[in-house]
């Protein structure tokens, strides 16, 4: 079938959308041409229809998988090493007793006090999230009223619903001085990593489902690349810290835990890293044809 | 999303069974009188399958057909029902004055 001129104004339209629509588009006015129809007033209509195509690119911007993948990857790892570094960073500062800490810090000047830098990686990681989390909470938003879905909401209520449930039995723990006050502790514990582990959830599923502008989108990615920077830092700090402990007792005794915590803190922040990488060799960011 | 006419007369041709680009646009103007360039009917596609309201089938001999899924069923009932209305009243208003 020899191609109609009017089809020639495919080029008109966004990229993706020929991409997704061109062929479809063009055996239609193939068809439309040899059942008569005018070529002119076809012609009107594709331009009319590539500009709305152009006027609804500007709105979103639609990432690649791979990139919308990466992201949620990495909260998922941040969550993960916040909460390893978290639990035993409160420790390090008297680890494993203060004086051994203290003898540590004598002994071995330029290694750094992990203690420190964990608390460093925390601020840096939970302000670069918290940064991120802003845009992105507001184009859901829009996303939610545009789209009447209500049920990402819902999703967005999780993490400041449940941090405020286990902040305020937090209070009631700090009072803790029973040994059934201790075992609820032990347990409001468990329920908030299981909050944490829900709100990365929700957040997963947001970010999965709404549209984004490119400048979130920018934002997010520049997020993710400062708390990775940041594990990055914590796990390196850790590792030379551990090694430096271990050297100073001569022995391995009592460095079991810092073994495992260096191990889960390296997986997440390498599981970070591939997946920013990954992203970077994905596609660019296509503009949404919605 | 807004009812604009392209979108009803998609969803309405696509009420009573799958069809593609070509057929879309005979039913529409056999029904309803109206012609929709291509433009228009490929964007109003676009648009109904973004809201999840059509969905596209396998290609048969390089045309795609599309169906109306459930949510694009029920978002049409509710805006011809409304439609309806709208017509009812407006007609019975206009009764006085196209009397003879």
């Amino acid at each position: 079938m020899t191609r109609s001129w009017p089809a020639s104004l495919l080029f008109a339209y966004p990229p993706d959308w020929r991409a997704r629509y061109g062929d479809e588009l063009e055996l239609l006015i193939g068809d439309l041409r040899e059942h008569g129809c005018n070529p002119v007033s076809m012609a009107f209509d594709l331009l009319r229809g590539a500009a709305a195509a152009w006027c609804r690119t500007r709105r979103g911007f639609v990432m690649s998988e791979r990139s919308r993948h990466a992201l949620i990857t990495v909260l998922w790892s941040w969550v993960a090493f916040a909460a390893t570094a978290a639990w035993f960073g409160h420790d390090l500062g008297i680890y494993p007793t203060r004086s051994i800490a203290q003898k540590i810090a004598a002994v071995h000047q330029v290694v750094p006090d992990a203690h420190h830098v964990l608390l460093g990686v925390g601020v840096v990681g939970i302000a670069a999230t918290v940064i991120a989390a802003v845009p992105f909470a507001l184009e859901a938003a829009r996303y939610a009223r545009s789209h009447q879905r209500n049920s990402i909401f819902t999703l967005m209520a999780v993490p400041p619903v449940t941090a405020a449930i286990w902040l305020g039995g937090v209070q009631f723990t700090g009072r803790a001085n029973s040994t059934s006050d201790l075992t609820f502790a032990v347990v409001w514990l468990m329920l908030g990593l299981a909050g944490i582990a829900g709100s990365a959830q929700a957040v997963s599923a947001i970010v999965r489902t709404c549209e984004f502008s490119r400048t979130t989108w920018r934002i997010g990615t520049s997020a993710a690349a400062a708390v990775t920077a940041a594990m990055l830092v914590g796990t390196g700090a850790t590792i030379v810290w551990g090694l430096a402990y271990r050297s100073s007792q001569g022995h391995v005794a009592g460095a079991s835990s810092w073994l495992v915590v260096t191990a889960i803190m390296a997986v997440t922040t390498a599981r970070a890293v591939i997946a920013l990488i990954g992203a970077r060799r994905a596609p660019a960011p296509e503009p949404a044809v919605a | 999303m807004d009812f604009t006419e392209p979108v009803v007369l998609v969803l309405t041709s696509l009420a009573d069974g799958p069809k593609h680009g070509y057929a879309l646009a005979k039913d529409i103007e056999s029904f309803a009188g109206i012609k929709l360039g291509p433009g228009t009917l490929y964007g109003a596609l676009s648009r109904l399958e973004d809201r999840g309201w059509i969905e596209a089938l396998p290609a048969e001999d390089r045309r795609r057909p599309y169906q109306i899924t459930s949510a694009g069923a029920e978002n049409l009932a509710v805006h011809l029902r409304t439609a309806r209305q709208v017509a009812a009243t407006g007609l019975h208003r206009l009764e006085p004055k196209l009397a003879p």
